[in-house]
């Protein structure tokens, strides 16, 4: 491995940063000690350029040109107002905000990690201290930085009604570093939504979100992320799942707007007859970017894996899928399929869609499609020639394609607040 | 009443001329027939009278009621009343039918200056519809036209023009794909959108739907024009004679 010099004036920036807020960030000294060891690794390795597989369309080295001043809590924020038009009340009652770095409203069933810090339970510990984390250097960054989080924790059995709700919110011109930590015991069910805002009209920030999750055999798990973006907004989220055997876990990820959104998502199967349900749509306008880089590892035999991506683009706006999926030699009787579908608005858009199946077993089911396409004119005239409109003929249509992947969302509260905010970036 | 004035159409990017001088009158409460070989410019009449992208008018027009519709966009002339049953009735993946259904109806309603429907009114009355046109109900929520046999797609494009009120209805090959069974449930309900306020054009190339839905006038198109018009025995002459003397006669 080569040991590479840092070079740009962010990563400079970054570890300056980092030195100036040490002291203020939580933890005892092994949690120091992990962050002094994590910033040393991304030291070494800089921000990921295009030359990592992972970032191959995401260069941050490249994109990332200035670095805001971390913030480590202060900010103000209610559920009520920060979850957004489309999340009812009900949903506020069960939110919990962080902002500026810091959780500011809690609810039943959720601590915050600032708090445990001192006193973190071994499974949090060990957590934090995941090895998986150190291969990538935006999540030794998020280790060397988080000021706050969510843990979570779901007792075996347990069957939690209502979503759980994990808004993230900002002041302008701040960096923020979150870190979330679930548990969800063997045979429970739960739903948990984060929700990363920049409502229209706010300025520049940065802001990383790591979530570790670890589902227990026959947990059901439905796990949303919705990933509002604007000009000159950067967001990195990571999900590190675990999953036990005969688990059911549905991820759903929504990204919309103008600005720079990575979404990383790795899925470890580590015990049998589990399946991995994934949906994502993203509507990415004018300059925006958003990636969605996946790697799917099957470990064990008889599991299942799904991934249907879909993107609307107009503008210059660029979207990528990477779907790795690994089969393991021994993990026959793997089910995996993939499905990544970019509506095209303009023709300075682009979608860079890359699968990759690394199939190691040789009794398994594996396919996958992509596919890139502009609104069917014929359609468009079908619909125009029932008197429909075209501006609504092509919003039709529009919202068909994205409400797709939408519809794999069961919860109807939740589907339906994803519809709207849809529609409304839609319309913007 | 549809008058057709020496209309004269190519294809926009192409320099294939289709119709070539083709005149036509179809008053109100009358149905007429347009038979005619492939390839004699059939659908390109009816995609035309519906407002199609890709053809280009270089001489004549189309007047409906009076006023030229060639300049307008197909949702405007649905809302001046034109119809068009298409042959190959178009999938919208993820767009349910009663959506559809409910979109198009409030759309014309509303350029027609009446009121939109409410939710129940709708229901009612597409519920009305459908029960008439043998159409499952439960097939209606489901994505327009997805999955279905050839005999739902028609029946579901005889349910959108009931739906839609017109008074214009271009029917493009409807016989086309239906068992007889089906070409009897369609007809039927073709017949009942028969009235003193509405014209009709029925485009096929058999006869046999025409024993169904029996016109006042056939008219054989070949080459681009009308060839030859007379009443509806003409339509059982050239089922017998074929479409020869008019293929022969156009080189």
């Amino acid at each position: 491995m080569t040991v590479q010099m840092l070079s740009t004036k962010a990563e400079q920036a970054i570890l300056a940063s980092f030195e100036a807020n040490a002291a203020k960030l939580p933890g005892g000294a092994a949690v120091a000690a992990l962050r002094r060891a994590a910033i040393g690794a991304f030291a070494s390795k800089g921000l990921p350029s295009r030359r990592v597989e992972e970032f191959k369309y995401t260069d941050l080295k490249a994109n990332v040109k200035d670095v805001l001043p971390l913030a480590t809590g202060g900010g103000t924020g209610d559920a009520a107002t920060s979850l957004g038009a489309h999340f009812g009340p009900e949903f506020a009652a069960n939110a919990v905000v962080f902002a500026d770095g810091r959780g500011v409203a809690a609810k039943a069933g959720v601590t915050c990690l600032a708090d445990t810090l001192g006193n973190a339970p071994d499974w949090v510990a060990a957590a934090l201290a995941d090895a998986e984390l150190s291969a990538s250097s935006d999540l030794l960054l998020n280790t060397a930085l988080f000021s706050d989080g969510a843990v979570i924790d779901i007792a075996a059995g347990a069957e939690v009604a209502e979503p759980i709700v994990i808004v993230a919110t900002a002041t302008d011109n701040a960096m923020t570093a979150l870190r979330h930590v679930i548990r969800v015991g063997a045979g429970a069910k739960a739903t948990i939504v984060e929700i990363e805002r920049a409502p229209e009209g706010s300025g520049a920030r940065q802001s990383s979100a790591l979530t570790q999750i670890a589902i227990g055999d026959g947990a059901e798990v439905v796990h949303i992320k919705v990933v509002e973006t604007h000009k000159g907004s950067l967001h990195l989220s990571h999900w590190q799942v675990n999953l036990g055997a005969n688990v059911t876990y549905k991820p759903f990820q929504m990204t919309l707007g103008e600005g720079l959104a990575r979404n990383g998502l790795n899925v470890l199967f580590n015990g049998q007859h589990s399946t991995f349900d994934y949906g994502a749509a993203s509507i990415v306008h004018g300059t925006g970017h958003a990636d969605s880089s996946l790697i799917v590892d099957h470990k064990v035999p008889h599991c299942t894996s799904r991934e249907l991506f879909k993107t609307v683009l107009d503008g210059q706006a660029r979207a990528v899928f990477q779907g790795r999926v690994i089969v393991r030699p021994n993990a026959q009787k793997t089910d995996g399929k993939q499905m990544a579908q970019a509506l095209m608005l303009s023709p300075d858009a682009e979608f860079d869609s890359k699968p990759e199946l690394e199939i190691y077993a040789d009794d398994v089911v594996c396919g996958h499609g992509s596919t890139a396409a502009e609104i069917d004119p014929d359609l468009v005239f079908y619909c125009t020639s029932r008197g429909i409109p075209t501006a609504v003929a092509r919003g039709l249509l529009i919202e068909s394609f994205i409400g797709e992947a939408i519809d794999k969302v069961e919860h109807e509260g939740l589907r339906e607040a994803l519809g709207g905010i849809a529609r409304d970036s839609l319309t913007a | 009443m549809l008058e057709i004035k020496n209309l004269h159409v190519k294809l926009a990017d192409e320099d294939k001329v289709i119709l070539k001088g083709l005149t036509l009158t179809v008053p109100k409460g009358e149905v007429h027939a347009i038979m005619g070989p492939n390839g004699s410019g059939k659908s390109t009449l009816a995609y035309v009278l519906a407002g199609r992208e890709g053809y280009e008018v270089t001489d004549g027009d189309i007047l409906w009621n009076g006023e030229s519709i060639i300049e307008m966009e197909p949702d405007e002339r649905a809302a001046k009343g034109v119809f068009l049953a298409f042959q190959y009735p178009m999938e919208i993946p993820g767009v349910a039918g009663l959506t559809f259904l409910r979109t198009a109806t409030n759309a014309v309603r509303k350029k027609r200056e009446l009121t939109e429907m409410t939710t129940p009114e709708f229901m009612k009355f597409v519920k009305e519809k459908a029960a008439k046109l043998n159409i499952d109900f439960e097939m209606l929520k489901r994505p327009v036209n997805v999955g279905f046999s050839g005999g739902e797609k028609k029946r579901s494009e005889i349910l959108q023009m009931a739906m839609l009120e017109p008074t214009l209805c271009v029917l493009d090959e409807t016989d086309s794909g239906l068992d007889i069974d089906a070409l009897k449930v369609v007809s039927d309900g073709v017949n009942a959108l028969r009235g003193p306020d509405r014209a009709m054009l029925v485009i096929t190339h058999y006869q046999r739907l025409l024993n169904h839905i029996v016109p006042d006038k056939v008219h054989v198109l070949a080459d681009g024009r009308i060839q030859k018009t007379g009443g509806k025995e003409l339509a059982l002459e050239l089922e017998k004679s074929g479409y020869a003397e008019f293929t022969g006669k156009a080189a």
